[in-house]
C-alpha cells in the first residue's frame, strides 16, 4: 500500500476537471431543463385551471340562459295557448254572428214573401168580397153598395158619442165649418145628401160638405173635419181577415213577430 | 500480485509515469462526459422525454434530494461537487465488471486524492458561507483548548474517509483473485455482485459522509456549540 503524490495530484486535477465538465454538460443543463419543465407546467396548470374556471362559469351561464330559454318557451307556449283560445272564441262568436245574421235575412226574406203573398191575397179577397157583396145588396136590397154604405156611415155618425160628436163640432169651427167626405166608390147624389144631413144633424148644421174619392178605402166613407176624422170602410174588414190571413200563414210557416193589429 | 493500479504503469516519459489508475480515470472521466453530453443535446422540454434523459434527471434530482436532507438550504449549490464525487466513484466501482478493468478507487491514491479534495472542500464551502474570520474561530469554539482536537479531527476525518474507500474497492478486488484461485467458477460471480453492491454503497457513503461534512461545518454557524459530527463508517 502507497501512495503517489503524483498520481494523487493528476487525480485531484482530474476530479476537479470533472466536477467543472459535469457542472457544464450534466447538472446545469438537466436542472434548468427541469425548472423549464416545471414552469411549464405550472404554467399549462395555471392556464388549465383558469380556462376550467372559465368553462365553469361559461357553463353556469349557459345553464341560466337554458333556464331563461326554458321558462321564456313556457311563457311563450302559455300566451300562444292564450291566443288560440281567443281566437277560437272569436271566430266562433264570429260564426254564430254571422249565422244569426244569415238567420235574420232568411226570416226577414221569409216575412217579406209572406207578407208579399198576403197583400196579393188581401187584395184578391177584397175584391172578391167587394164583388160579393155588392153582387148580395144588389141582388137582396135592391139599391147599390154605395148607397148601402151612405147609409151605414149615416147610421154610425148617428151612434156616436156626445164626446166624439163635440171633438167634432169642435173640430168644425176651427176648420172654419168645412168637412170632407170620401167614399171607395163614386157615391150617388142621394147618398150624398143623406150624409150631409146626418153630418148637419148630429154634428153641426152649418158644415159645408164637399165629397171626393179615395180608391185606398175600397168600400167605405171617411169624414175628415180639419184634424178629426171618422172612417167605416171595408178595409179594416180586410185588415182583420189580413190578421186572420197572418194567424193562418204563422201556423203554417213557423214562428214569426206577430204584426201589431189595425185598429179603426 | 498486483494490488493497486498504480503499479500498472502504462507509459513513461522522462520520470513522468502514465499508470493505469489515470488512465481508467481518465475513462470513467470520459464515459460521464460523454454520456452526459449525449444526452443533454438534445434535452426535451416538452411532455415527451427521452429515456436516458429521465434516467439523468432522476439521478439527479435524488441527488439534490439527498443533499437537501442531509440538511442542506441550498442542494444545487454542493450538487457539482457531492454529485461528482458520487458519480465518479460509482461509476469507477461498478465499471468492474468489465473485463481487464482495474477500478481507479481501488488505488490509495485515488481516494487519497478525493479525500483531499473533501478536506479542502468543507472550509471552502464554510468560508464561502460566512466568512473566514468565523470560520477560523470555530478550531477554537468552545475553547481554546479545543483547537488540537479540532484539527486532528479534520484529519483523521480526511484519512478515514481515504481508508474506508480504498480498503473496500481494493479488498472487492483482491478477494476475488484470491477466490478465482481457490474455487474459479461459481463464487467470484457471487462476489462480482456483491463487490457491485458494495461499491454503490461505497460511493454513496462517501458522497453523504462528504455532506456531512460541509453540511455541519456550514451549521455551526448557528450552533456555534453543536456537537462534531460523528462519523458513520460501516
Amino acid at each position: 500500500m502507497q501512495i503517489d503524490w503524483l498520481t494523487v495530484a493528476a487525480q485531484i486535477v482530474n476530479f476537479l476537471v470533472l466536477v467543472w465538465l459535469l457542472q457544464r454538460f450534466l447538472y446545469r443543463p438537466i436542472t434548468e431543463a427541469m425548472a423549464r419543465r416545471e414552469a411549464r407546467i405550472e404554467t399549462r396548470l395555471s392556464e388549465a385551471r383558469e380556462a376550467r374556471s372559465e368553462v365553469e362559469t361559461e357553463a353556469r351561464r349557459l345553464r341560466e340562459k337554458q333556464d331563461e330559454l326554458e321558462a321564456s318557451r313556457d311563457e311563450m307556449l302559455r300566451e300562444a295557448r292564450l291566443e288560440a283560445d281567443d281566437l277560437r272564441a272569436a271566430l266562433e262568436n264570429d260564426l254564430r254572428k254571422e249565422m244569426e245574421d244569415r238567420r235574420k235575412t232568411w226570416e226577414h226574406h221569409l216575412e217579406e214573401e209572406r207578407d208579399a203573398v198576403a197583400a196579393r191575397l188581401r187584395q184578391r179577397a177584397g175584391h172578391q168580397v167587394i164583388d160579393i157583396v155588392g153582387r148580395v145588396l144588389r141582388d137582396y136590397a135592391g139599391t147599390d153598395i154605395a148607397g148601402q154604405v151612405a147609409g151605414t156611415f149615416a147610421e154610425r155618425l148617428a151612434d156616436l158619442d156626445a164626446e166624439a160628436r163635440e171633438r167634432l163640432s169642435d173640430a168644425a169651427r176651427r176648420a172654419g165649418g168645412r168637412a170632407r167626405v170620401e167614399s171607395g166608390v163614386p157615391l150617388e147624389p142621394s147618398a150624398r145628401s143623406r150624409i150631409t144631413r146626418a153630418i148637419h144633424d148630429r154634428i153641426a148644421p152649418d158644415i159645408e160638405v164637399t165629397y171626393g174619392e179615395d180608391d185606398t178605402l175600397l168600400i167605405g166613407v171617411r169624414l175628415t173635419i180639419g184634424e178629426q176624422t171618422v172612417e167605416w170602410s171595408a178595409t179594416r174588414f180586410l185588415d182583420r181577415l189580413e190578421t186572420t190571413l197572418d194567424e193562418v200563414i204563422e201556423s203554417g210557416g213557423g214562428p214569426r213577430s206577430r204584426r201589431a193589429p189595425v185598429t179603426g | 500480485m498486483e494490488i493497486s493500479p498504480d503499479a500498472w504503469v502504462l507509459y513513461e516519459w522522462r520520470g513522468l509515469q502514465l499508470n493505469a489508475t489515470i488512465v481508467f480515470t481518465w475513462a470513467v472521466m470520459a464515459l460521464l462526459v460523454i454520456g452526459s453530453r449525449a444526452v443533454t443535446a438534445r434535452l426535451s422540454e416538452g411532455e415527451t422525454v427521452s429515456r436516458w434523459q429521465v434516467a439523468l434527471e432522476v439521478i439527479v434530482s435524488t441527488i439534490r434530494d439527498q443533499i437537501a436532507e442531509v440538511g442542506a438550504d441550498t442542494p444545487g449549490r454542493y450538487l457539482p461537487f457531492i454529485g461528482t464525487l458520487f458519480l465518479f466513484i460509482a461509476t469507477a466501482n461498478l465499471l468492474s465488471v468489465v473485463p481487464g478493468y482495474q477500478p481507479p478507487t481501488g488505488s490509495l491514491s485515488t481516494t487519497v486524492a478525493l479525500a483531499l479534495c473533501v478536506l479542502i472542500a468543507v472550509p471552502l464551502f464554510s468560508i464561502g458561507d460566512r466568512g473566514l474570520v468565523a470560520y477560523l474561530r470555530t478550531y477554537v469554539q468552545p475553547t481554546p483548548l479545543m483547537l488540537p482536537f479540532n484539527l486532528v479531527a479534520e484529519v483523521s476525518r480526511t484519512i478515514a474517509l481515504a481508508v474506508r474507500l480504498y480498503g473496500n474497492v481494493m479488498s472487492g478486488t483482491v478477494i476475488v483473485g484470491i477466490l478465482i484461485s481457490v474455487a474459479p467458477f461459481f463464487f467470484p460471480v457471487v462476489m462480482q455482485v456483491l463487490g457491485l453492491l458494495t461499491g454503490l454503497i461505497q460511493a454513496y457513503i462517501f458522497a453523504i459522509l462528504a455532506m456531512v461534512y460541509i453540511g455541519s461545518a456550514s451549521r455551526t454557524r448557528h450552533r456555534a456549540d453543536a456537537p462534531p459530527p460523528t462519523d458513520t463508517g460501516e
